[in-house]
């Protein structure tokens, strides 16, 4: 990782999320910001390759940011860093394209050992962000769901799904389904891909009947 | 005489049905007899005498004049065709033989059924009779029969005259041919049989037009009033005033004196006839449920014209004036009926056949009117057609005031009906309000909770992270973790909804298992699979079962040096239960003989208490522990 951003207004915490993923990405730049509009006057002047965005800032939402990431470099990893665990406040977020979240109070190690298995390609999933993934994609299929252009998931995807929102750990449906503890960290990576392709999808047509497309 | 023959039947003692039967026929014919003895009294001894001729000159005198110009006339006598001039009076005279009526000794009389428009009698240069004041203003008698009764000693046997003056008004001064002057035929004879002529006459042509113009008046301002007071039905006040203005046209029959001259008299009544007019076609048109503007405009303005235009022709031209105005008039109802009529044939078929018959005994009244004046037609069939309007006018007054009346009802029963649909309503917008106001209590609830859940996130969340990875202090770190830890699940309690069971176990296993793999402990749970757990949990009560769930969890990883922890959870009798084991090296007793409170083994009681539970330890050193938190389901395990 060489550039990220860091989005935090509260000061102590950020510097002290600054010092954690300096020790996890030793060589890399990091821009923080304390406020939305600085962080997107930042995505739109340099590229970066992961971004920690907190959620409640003074100016807005973090969803913003994640947003403006996806649209203009989709490479971005966003990885969402909060005080919030409910999915009231993640659902939009990962909506919005972020490749997973981080709780703030969570002990130096675990944080740090959650960022590498993100930056490596391993994103968690909690049994209720399952649940709400499966309920979405459920209404999406729906026969009056109007004319998306069809994201559905597939069979291993919704079976990983199901099992996360009973409560099994990822390496527990690894065993059970036979597969690699990577494979299972695919299928959740193309999970959260396709929420957000739906979401962006689903969020256009809605604009569209709102008629902010009629130019 | 009869009677004697019947009594004298000489078979009295039939039997009994037959004598029944011949007392009938007994009584009827004595019946029969009474009443032909009686016209046998009646009849006159003296034969009447018709006078079919007169000796006629016209002269407005004291007596018959002794002029040249007298010549024989044909009765009845009409003045259009004998008297064409303009004539104000004429002096008949008869002259005939009466044999034996002065010995008689009977009452005389003298019938005439119609001097125009009034009469003086003389017989033998005696008078005995005047009908009216024969100079203006002149006693308007036309329709009204004369009777005068004499004594017989008053004649002659040979060579009586008779002379009658009559006063009256040539044709063209009236309105209508029937108040032209003219003298029907006399009738001359005892007075017994005259009289019942008389009486038959008097009534139809003066009675009974006395008795229905009282009733169309009555019956007229009635239906007035009620379309008066009632705007809508504005074809009341107009049949009301057809009604009244009828009844005005009907009085011609029997009012004789006026204090104005005759001629404002004719012209009142040809006036009348615009304002019958005005309101027969107003009322044709509103009852058939029209209003048109020219009409309404129309109307007034004829009854303004017509009275200027017989001005302008003169008290000469009064009479032909009138007629071609009746004719205007006349032309007028019919095509306002006919419309009417139409109308009602296709929307309202019953209205039509009253209508229709009304209308019909209109046009024949006018039929027989006009060939009445053209032909000799007996009186009475005269008489009747001029009744008949006026009582079928009645008949269909009759029916709208029932009509009202029904209306009336049925207009009450609306009202009740609406006023039992008010409260209905009232009722329903009282409960929806009621509704309404629970609804936005709960909003504002749920909005308040969601304000504070923020407040405490951004302000005590943050102040809680910033010690959390700020302090030097590891337990201060600890403690100020497990604060916001319990904050987000205070959160979750204050703002959260009903939790699904089998959601809830998810979550528990979720953290459970993670959490002791990550401490290298050897994890099992066991729990019902989904098609078993259609219960849901209440926010408060998945919050605190969380909490001592974590606390279990942490009293093993750091305090038990367990190798192995299983957890079951079971629903069973109507409790919610959650068994926790560990093969650790169980909690130390404290002195007073209570466990360790360091491992939080208190306030897990304590939270099992609050939602009407119990969480029991057992543990003993080398036996591990094993924690038995059990809930009532109904109070916190709702079915789904």
């Amino acid at each position: 990782m060489k550039t990220i951003l860091l989005l935090e207004d509260l000061p102590e915490i950020r510097s002290w999320l600054k010092s954690l993923v300096t020790q996890v990405f030793p060589n890399a730049q990091i821009v923080e910001c304390a406020r939305v509009h600085d962080a997107l006057a930042q995505v739109t002047a340099q590229k970066f390759e992961l971004a920690l965005v907190d959620l409640g800032l003074p100016d807005g939402s973090g969803v913003d940011v994640v947003t403006a990431l996806r649209e203009s470099q989709p490479e971005a990893l966003s990885v969402i860093v909060t005080i919030h665990d409910d999915d009231e406040h993640l659902f939009p977020a990962l909506q919005a394209g972020a490749y997973g979240y981080i709780l703030k109070e969570q002990s130096r190690e675990l944080i740090t050992e959650q960022l590498q298995r993100i930056s490596q390609g391993e994103p968690p999933l909690s049994p209720s962000i399952a649940r709400k993934v499966i309920a979405y994609f459920a209404a999406q299929n729906k026969p009056q769901a109007n004319a998306l252009p069809h994201v559905s998931l597939t069979e291993r995807e919704s079976e990983v799904l199901l099992r996360v929102a009973k409560g099994f750990t990822l390496p527990e449906i690894g065993v059970q389904l036979g597969l690699s503890r990577h494979t299972i960290a695919d299928y959740v990576k193309q999970i959260y891909r396709k929420l957000n392709v739906s979401s962006r999808a689903e969020a256009a047509l809605e604009a569209q009947r709102l008629g902010l497309f009629r130019r | 005489m009869l009677h004697n023959r019947c009594t004298a039947n000489p078979n009295p003692c039939r039997p009994l049905v037959n004598r029944a039967r011949w007392l009938c026929l007994r009584m009827t014919v004595w019946l029969l007899a009474v009443a032909s003895a009686g016209l046998v009294h009646g009849a006159p001894t003296t034969p009447s005498l018709r006078f079919t001729q007169a000796l006629a000159v016209a002269a407005d005198t004291e007596w018959f004049p002794d002029l040249p110009r007298a010549r024989s006339v044909q009765l009845p006598d009409d003045w259009a065709v004998t008297h064409p001039g303009d004539v104000s009076a004429v002096w008949y005279r008869v002259s005939f033989d009466a044999d034996g009526a002065r010995d008689s000794g009977e009452l005389m009389a003298l019938y005439i059924e119609r001097a125009c428009s009034s009469v003086q009698v003389l017989l033998n240069g005696k008078l005995i009779h005047v009908s009216g004041r024969l100079t203006e203003p002149v006693s308007r008698n036309c329709q009204r029969p004369q009777l005068i009764a004499f004594s017989g000693a008053l004649l002659e046997p040979r060579n009586n005259q008779l002379d009658l003056k009559v006063a009256g008004f040539p044709v063209h001064r009236v309105a209508s041919h029937q108040r032209a002057g003219g003298l029907s035929v006399v009738e001359l004879g005892p007075h017994s049989a005259l009289v019942a002529k008389h009486r038959w006459r008097t009534a139809f042509a003066v009675n009974l037009p006395q008795v229905i113009t009282g009733s169309l008046v009555l019956v007229g301002s009635l239906i007035f009033a009620m379309g008066w007071v009632n705007r809508a039905q504005s074809f009341l006040a107009y049949y009301g005033a057809l009604l009244i203005g009828w009844a005005l046209v009907l009085s011609r029959q029997w009012v004789s004196d006026m204090p104005w001259p005759n001629a404002s008299s004719e012209f009142l009544l040809a006036i009348l006839a615009s304002f019958v007019t005005f309101a027969a076609v107003q009322f044709l048109m509103r009852y058939g449920g029209e209003r048109r503007r020219w009409i309404d405009i129309g109307l007034p303005v004829q009854c303004a014209v017509m009275p200027l235009s017989l001005m302008v022709a003169g008290p000469q031209r009064l009479h032909a004036m009138a007629t071609f105005w009746y004719l205007v008039l006349a032309l007028q109802i019919a095509v306002a009926a006919v419309h009417y009529l139409r109308k009602a044939w296709l929307l309202r078929r019953q209205q039509f056949w009253l209508m229709a018959a009304l209308g019909g005994a209109m046009a024949l009244a006018a039929a027989l009117e006009f060939i009445a004046q053209q032909f000799a037609l007996d009186q009475r069939v005269v008489d009747a057609a001029q009744l008949l309007p006026p009582l079928m006018f009645m008949g269909l007054g009759l029916r709208m005031v029932q009509q009202y009346g029904r209306a009336l009802h049925d207009a009450q029963q609306d009202r009740l009906e609406l006023e039992r649909r008010v409260q209905d309503a009232a009722v329903q917008i009282e409960r929806n309000f009621a509704q309404l106001a629970d609804m936005k209590v709960e909003q504002v609830t749920e909005r308040e909770r969601k304000r504070i859940a923020a407040d405490l996130h951004d302000d005590l969340g943050a102040k809680l992270l910033t010690i959390v990875h700020t302090s030097d202090n590891e337990r201060i770190s600890t403690l100020a973790r497990e604060a916001l830890e319990e904050m987000r699940l205070s959160v979750r309690g204050l703002t959260g909804k009903p939790v699904p069971l089998l959601n809830a176990l998810g979550d528990w296993r979720a953290e459970v298992m993670s959490r002791l793999s990550q401490a290298g402990v050897d994890g099992h749970w066991q729990a019902p699979t989904e098609e078993d757990v259609p219960q849901v949990l209440s926010a408060r009560a998945y919050v605190q079962t969380t909490r001592i769930l974590r606390e279990a969890v942490s009293n093993i990883i750091k305090h038990s040096g367990a190798s192995r922890c299983t957890v079951r959870c079971t629903i069973a009798k109507g409790d919610f239960q959650l068994i926790v084991q560990d093969n650790g090296k169980g909690i130390p007793m404290e002195l007073d003989g209570r466990l360790d409170r360091g491992h939080g083994m208190a306030s897990m009681k304590h939270r099992a208490k609050q939602l009407q539970g119990q969480c029991l330890v057992e543990s003993g050193p080398g036996y591990g522990t094993v924690i038995r938190l059990t809930l009532p389901i109904d109070r916190h395990v709702a079915p789904a």
